[in-house]
């Protein structure tokens, strides 16, 4: 666990670092397989950086709805540079939208758009998730493993440590189905396929997680449901395939 | 041909939500379950926050572990930091507008008491100040720069940490982690 890189006096927290190195790697890795598809790499950039920007905006215009009642007092604040004054999903939304204007505006394909946009999102969860690792942040549950990593006092599963390499390995075999005759899109449900499964079998690994009815495990739950859907997806791409090549 | 195919898909997704479904019901986490007693007093969220005992800038004994039952925000800060300034007027807003629900507390690091009285009288803070002389609570509660904020729930246990200075609204945000 590294939470702080010191550097002389200064003191720089490994995990925002590690998140904005997850962002361009994943806008470089987006970029290269968009070239590997026979499209303009900077797409990638540019619907990454469009969907960043706004996704910002709209991350603070939620924080800012939310907690209304303390902005009244303090309006200044709606633009203060606290990056801790955002939420989440309203960010998240924000964001796919205008990726999703930018492809459209710019009549883009979607389905090769997709494949480099998902090796580039699974490129920038194994680069947070070794961050999350570094950080201590969203740490593992307790474990006698010979390769549990020891958290103040306590052996753990090093959870960020299987996402990161899951991440990795579903990334591979997104990129393999690349080359598959199934053509463009099939990569983005096979990458949804992985990334699903691994959330699913991993979630358990974790220390604490979100909670739905009974004691579910929220992210777990979403990940198979996310599994079914690709499988579904995939079902309609390789299964004609076959279909035509054995008939 | 293609009806095999499609059963063959159907089945594996079939197999698929089976075992999922399995996966997920063995390894339900219920609501209200925690390990965190179990677990090494440690400035880590979902430990026990470690304990202390200080002397307030007013002459009082503050002990950390008498606070149990009470969400606390625990403040690590110094009269010399302006971020830490910067936020002392949500942290005393808090103090007031929670007082007998939430215990707010601004630990100084390594000054004089009376530094830090001065300091309290002329921006009118009233929420008890331990004075980390030998900044030993600070290196137990590993703090590596201020104002750092621990967000500690009536177990003990700590829900959040804030590096850098809150203002009203992400303390409002981050208060919803302790309280109610």
């Amino acid at each position: 666990m590294l939470p702080i890189l010191q550097i002389g006096s200064l003191a720089i927290p490994t995990y925002p670092l590690a998140l904005v190195l997850a962002g361009w790697v994943g806008l470089e890795v987006g970029s290269r397989v968009a070239a590997r598809l026979g499209l303009d790499g900077d797409h990638i950039y540019n619907a990454g950086l469009y969907a960043l920007l706004v996704g910002l905006i709209a991350s603070r215009l939620g924080h800012v709805i939310a907690f209304w009642p303390a902005y009244r007092t303090q309006p200044l604040e709606i633009v203060g540079l606290n990056t801790r004054a955002l939420l989440l999903w309203p960010g998240v939304a924000a964001g796919l939208i205008v990726a999703a204007w930018y492809v459209h505006r710019r009549k883009l394909p979607w389905a090769a758009m997709l494949d480099a946009a998902a090796a580039g999102a699974l490129a920038a969860i194994a680069v947070a998730s070794l961050g999350e690792f570094l950080g201590g942040q969203n740490v593992g549950a307790a474990a006698n493993a010979p390769w549990a990593v020891s958290f103040w006092g306590v052996k753990r599963h090093p959870v960020q440590i299987y996402e990161a390499l899951a991440a990795v390995a579903v990334l591979a075999a997104t990129l393999s189905a690349l080359r598959l005759p199934a053509g463009p899109g099939t990569a983005t449900w096979l990458a949804a396929l992985g990334y699903g499964l691994s959330r699913w079998l991993l979630e358990p690994f974790r220390a604490e997680s979100a909670t739905v009815l009974n004691g579910v495990r929220a992210w777990q739950a979403a990940g198979l449901a996310l599994a079914l859907i690709a499988l579904w997806g995939l079902r309609g791409r390789i299964g004609s395939v076959g279909q035509t090549e054995e008939g | 041909m293609a009806i095999v195919i499609r059963t063959r898909w159907n089945l594996l997704m079939i197999l698929l939500l089976g075992v999922g479904l399995a996966w997920i019901w063995v390894n339900r986490a219920p609501a209200g379950t925690s390990n965190a007693g179990s677990l090494s007093p440690a400035p880590a969220v979902g430990h026990p926050a470690p304990d202390f005992t200080l002397t307030t800038a007013r002459g009082e004994r503050f002990v950390m572990s008498a606070q149990r039952g009470k969400p606390v925000v625990l403040n690590f800060w110094a009269t010399w930091c302006p971020p830490c300034r910067a936020e002392v007027a949500e942290l005393e807003e808090a103090h007031r507008q929670y007082a007998g629900q939430i215990v707010i507390v601004g630990v100084d690091q390594a000054e004089p008491a009376a530094d830090v009285r001065a300091f309290a009288a002329q921006y009118g803070l009233t929420y008890p100040m331990p004075l980390d002389s030998q900044a030993e609570v600070s290196r137990k509660y590993a703090v590596r720069s201020l104002p750092t904020t621990f967000f500690i729930d009536r177990d003990g246990v700590v829900r959040r940490i804030a590096h850098g200075p809150v203002n009203r609204a992400t303390l409002a945000q981050l208060l919803r982690t302790i309280f109610p």
